[in-house]
């Protein structure tokens, strides 16, 4: 019978920190304002709700979720533009024109078949280039190129600095910018290059990091 | 003497269709490996709709296939 006693008084501290948890996500809620959309291409959302990580705890909910601002794509998209027009002029080359018919029908694919690449391999870049901030850390999705990546993380009560720059025309017209954070974890700077609202960022960063302390003072710990 | 022969019949368009099929084939080679780091990368951060990315993934490697067998055929 005691052995009851005590299993039913284990479920309601579970209960109750479960309860916690949520208080502390809802209250993250009321200080940050719903921002962005979760669509597949969004740049900037906060607590999206269809999106979620690999190494992401149960309990661990998504505040902030940003990429590159879509500006950052206009080189590569024109470039690709530019190169998918370039077989048109082909026939002006010699050794091109010197070519059978279905050999340049399958150097002319060739060629789109490599724009193809270029064009999937730069948007994959912008697109698997990923910053989450959680309640509970900071992290990094870097992809750099298809043979390269890699994924840092921070926790927030580890982030000793936060620097928001946001310089040159461009950015300062289409508000975006880059946030620095410095950190005492193994990775010692974090940045997150040319994301929309970057003031909006630097103070989200730091309500959290306030949230955190104010939650250690209070007991819980995660 | 088939070194001879094959020499006769060597020619630049030979050569052309070689380098092509050379390329064509490290290209399909980079598209098997970007479809395999874009299903790695879908499952490491998982979103909504992201089956869109993986589509194209899997197009851009059936497409390089495409044309890596339309360079083998002998009329190119």
């Amino acid at each position: 019978m005691p052995d009851v006693y005590v299993a039913k008084k284990q479920e309601k501290v579970k209960d109750m920190e479960k309860k916690s948890e949520r208080k502390s996500v809802t209250q993250l809620k009321a200080m940050v304002e719903k921002i962005g959309g979760d669509s597949l291409f969004t740049s900037f959302a906060s607590f999206p709700k269809h999106i979620c990580f690999q190494t992401q705890e149960d309990e661990e909910a998504i505040v902030l979720f940003m990429r590159q601002h879509f500006l950052v794509n206009t080189p590569w998209i024109i470039m690709s533009i530019f190169m998918l027009t370039l077989p048109s002029v082909f026939a002006f080359f010699p050794p091109y024109a010197a070519l059978s018919t279905a050999m340049q029908f399958v150097v002319s694919l060739g060629w789109y078949l490599f724009v193809s690449g270029y064009t999937l391999a730069k948007l994959m870049g912008w697109f698997f280039n990923i910053y989450i901030v959680t309640d509970e850390r900071v992290v990094d999705v870097d992809f750099k190129n298809i043979f390269f990546r890699k994924i840092s993380t921070a926790k927030i009560e580890e982030i000793q600095d936060i620097n928001v720059q946001s310089s040159g025309s461009f950015e300062t017209f289409f508000g975006y910018g880059s946030v620095f954070i410095q950190t005492s974890a193994e990775v010692p700077e974090f940045e997150f290059v040319a994301i929309p609202h970057p003031d909006r960022v630097g103070k989200i960063l730091n309500q959290l990091i306030d949230h955190e302390e104010q939650e250690k003072i209070e007991g819980r710990v995660k | 003497m088939e070194v001879l022969a094959f020499l006769d019949n060597f020619s630049l368009m030979t050569l052309v269709k070689f380098l092509l099929v050379t390329l064509l084939t490290v290209y399909a080679i980079f598209a098997l490996l970007m479809m395999k780091q874009i299903s790695a990368m879908t499952k490491a951060v998982q979103m909504q709709d992201d089956y869109i990315i993986r589509g194209l993934g899997v197009l851009h490697f059936g497409f390089a296939v495409i044309v890596w067998i339309l360079s083998l055929l002998p009329a190119a």
